[in-house]
């Protein structure tokens, strides 16, 4: 695959930010986890526009690649971006927080499309992908299977038995991407349970490991545009993140995982989300 | 018609099931059979052998194992997992609710060595509480057989709910009360004998035991009607709520925790809709002994004289 050209990468820019403002719109409604959201919206958004087989008006596709957010909490980013592709109406963004609502805190697959399975509960989602991903490999069907995992969700044993069966079973049509942000709920992943090497860890289990900026759309895309990285094994791709990402006076803050934003300043924030979008334009010039 | 007069014939649950296995793995190719180190022991090894693209051996590590198991069930195939019961439902249990039940995929999780029947293992492996755990995840169905054709029946039956199935696999040879090819069906029961003075219901193996123990009684005298509650989710609460309004009495009997286990379910369908009176025998409130599984029978009361005994009395207080 030919690299991302400038205007591409602008486009992947523009849209991820667009994003980030629909989060924050949707959180005059009410706290939320913006912090991973976030830091993995820039790798969601270059998956849903130039990765991922997928098509919108066929959520259900039998053919079509999946991706499951492990580290459910990280969702409103994926709601935005799945509005955004057009799975659902934006109106249901604005129901975040009420009675029924088809986008809660933590993803539901029965009542919004596009979403492959519920997480929440971290640790379980890369166990269901290996799952999916095997299935695959026995109906010889070519579709591939992607997951975000947290870095402080790693901490949780079930990824580790994951890990090890996709490695044992050579699944590679499975990728891991771990969002590296850095920080947990309680504090720094450092502080609270230090889940690193990654790269390391992973490769011990028998994964083709790389490492990425996982802010740098250019990047992103080279990687996962090459999946498997090695035939026969899975792959992670170690992505460096900033918690709260482009809510600049929230950034590497671990009080910002679950935010409560104050309604009356909730357009400040998306003013600065803006203002960061342009600030990311200009680095691609 | 469910009563065999013919001389007693013992099956092996395991081996039942592990042919059922392979007759539901014939006839429908989404079928697959996941094992945590446990193909071999647990009713898995034909299936393996005939299907061996279809079996996936994710060792011991059955939190990984039931999560990927609802991922090849969301994808379309039908597993079968099995490990012995501590490990397959504790062991797992977050993954059975969020991944397995409230997704309601058709994962068919088979428990081994349930009850008593592994009693020198000891308490880490002798689980009594399955039943009150399991039944407690909304979308889940729970078959607990009494003989070898109705764990062959539960088996395929098993295959096409649209749901999850916990499927409780006693260790012990069971005689056989049905005839081959019997059906099951969630949500029913059925009256193995009938009776007017008393009601017993009892599950899994034990119900040979009570079928035995209705013999005893009636040459003291008691007239006790049998239910075997083979699905105890969902229950039959027509017959049992039909049998108890004609006895007025009602005694369960079981291998588990009388807490939440038959006993419970018996008592929430009869505080609400019977006036009859309940008594339960089973476990008490505790871990299990050690003993093989004939001692355990005795030391606990379930054997087929001693359930004989304590119907009486307690038929006659």
């Amino acid at each position: 695959m030919p690299a991302l050209s400038k205007q591409e990468i602008k486009d992947l820019i523009e849209r991820s930010y667009k994003a980030r403002a629909n989060v924050l719109e949707m959180m005059k409604k009410g706290e939320g986890h913006i912090g991973g959201a976030f830091s993995a919206l820039d790798i969601i958004t270059v998956l849903y526009n130039k990765i991922l087989r997928h098509d919108p008006k066929r959520p259900k596709w039998e053919d079509r690649d999946r991706f499951i957010l492990s580290a459910g909490h990280k969702v409103m980013g994926l709601y935005a971006t799945l509005a955004d592709q057009g799975y659902f109406e934006e109106e249901i963004l604005w129901t975040y927080n009420t009675l029924n609502t088809r986008v809660p805190m933590h993803p539901d697959e029965k009542v919004l499309p596009g979403i492959e399975f519920p997480t929440g509960s971290l640790g379980h989602g890369l166990a269901v992908a290996n799952g999916m991903a095997l299935s695959a490999r026995l109906d010889n069907k070519d579709f591939r299977v992607f997951v975000i995992l947290g870095d402080g969700e790693c901490a949780e044993g079930s990824v580790w038995e994951a890990a090890m069966s996709a490695g044992h079973h050579g699944v590679d049509n499975l990728t891991a991407i771990v969002d590296r942000n850095g920080f947990q709920v309680n504090g720094a992943t450092t502080d609270i349970m230090d889940t690193s090497p990654f790269e390391d860890k992973f490769a011990a289990f028998g994964w083709e490991v790389t490492t990425i900026d996982g802010h740098d759309m250019g990047q992103i895309y080279d990687v996962l545009s090459k999946v498997p990285l090695k035939k026969g094994k899975p792959s992670a791709v170690i992505a460096d993140t900033t918690k709260c990402k482009g809510l600049t006076f929230g950034e590497d803050k671990f009080e910002f995982h679950h935010w409560h934003c104050p309604a009356d300043e909730i357009d400040d924030a998306i003013d600065i989300i803006n203002e960061q979008k342009e600030a990311e334009h200009e680095k691609v010039k | 018609m469910k009563k065999s007069n013919k001389k007693i014939i013992y099956d092996d649950p395991r081996k039942v099931v592990a042919s059922a296995l392979v007759e539901a793995g014939e006839a429908d190719p989404d079928i697959v059979f996941i094992s945590c180190d446990s193909s071999l022991g647990a009713s898995g090894d034909p299936f393996r052998q005939k299907f061996p693209a279809r079996h996936f051996e994710f060792g011991i590590a059955e939190a990984g194992a039931m999560g990927q198991a609802a991922g090849l069930s969301i994808s379309g195939k039908k597993p079968f997992i099995t490990a012995y019961m501590p490990f397959i439902t504790y062991r797992c249990f977050e993954q059975i609710r969020d991944d397995v039940a409230k997704t309601n995929l058709n994962v068919n999780i088979m428990g081994n060595n349930c009850g008593l029947s592994v009693g020198t293992l000891g308490p880490t492996h002798v689980v009594l509480e399955d039943v009150a755990v399991m039944r407690a995840i909304p979308n889940m169905t729970i078959f607990s057989p009494a003989d070898g054709p109705q764990y062959n029946a539960a088996i395929l039956k098993a295959a096409q709910i649209d749901g999850p199935v916990f499927l409780r696999v006693h260790r012990q040879k069971t005689p056989r009360i049905y005839k081959e090819g019997c059906k099951v069906e969630p949500g029913k029961a059925d009256v193995l004998k009938e009776g007017s003075d008393v009601t017993l219901i009892s599950t899994s193996s034990l119900v040979s035991n009570t079928l035995e123990a209705a013999e005893m009684l009636k040459g003291m005298g008691i007239d006790a009607e049998v239910i075997n509650a083979y699905s105890l989710k969902p229950i039959d609460k027509d017959t049992i709520l039909g049998s108890a309004s004609k006895t007025k009495k009602v005694i369960t009997i079981e291998e588990h925790t009388i807490m939440g286990g038959l006993g419970g379910i018996t008592a929430e369908l009869l505080a609400k809709e019977c006036t009859a009176t309940l008594d339960m025998i089973g476990i008490e409130d505790q871990f299990a002994v050690v003993g093989d599984y004939g001692d355990l029978l005795d030391y606990y009361g379930l054997t087929a004289e001693k359930l004989a005994d304590r119907v009486k009395k307690l038929t006659e207080k």
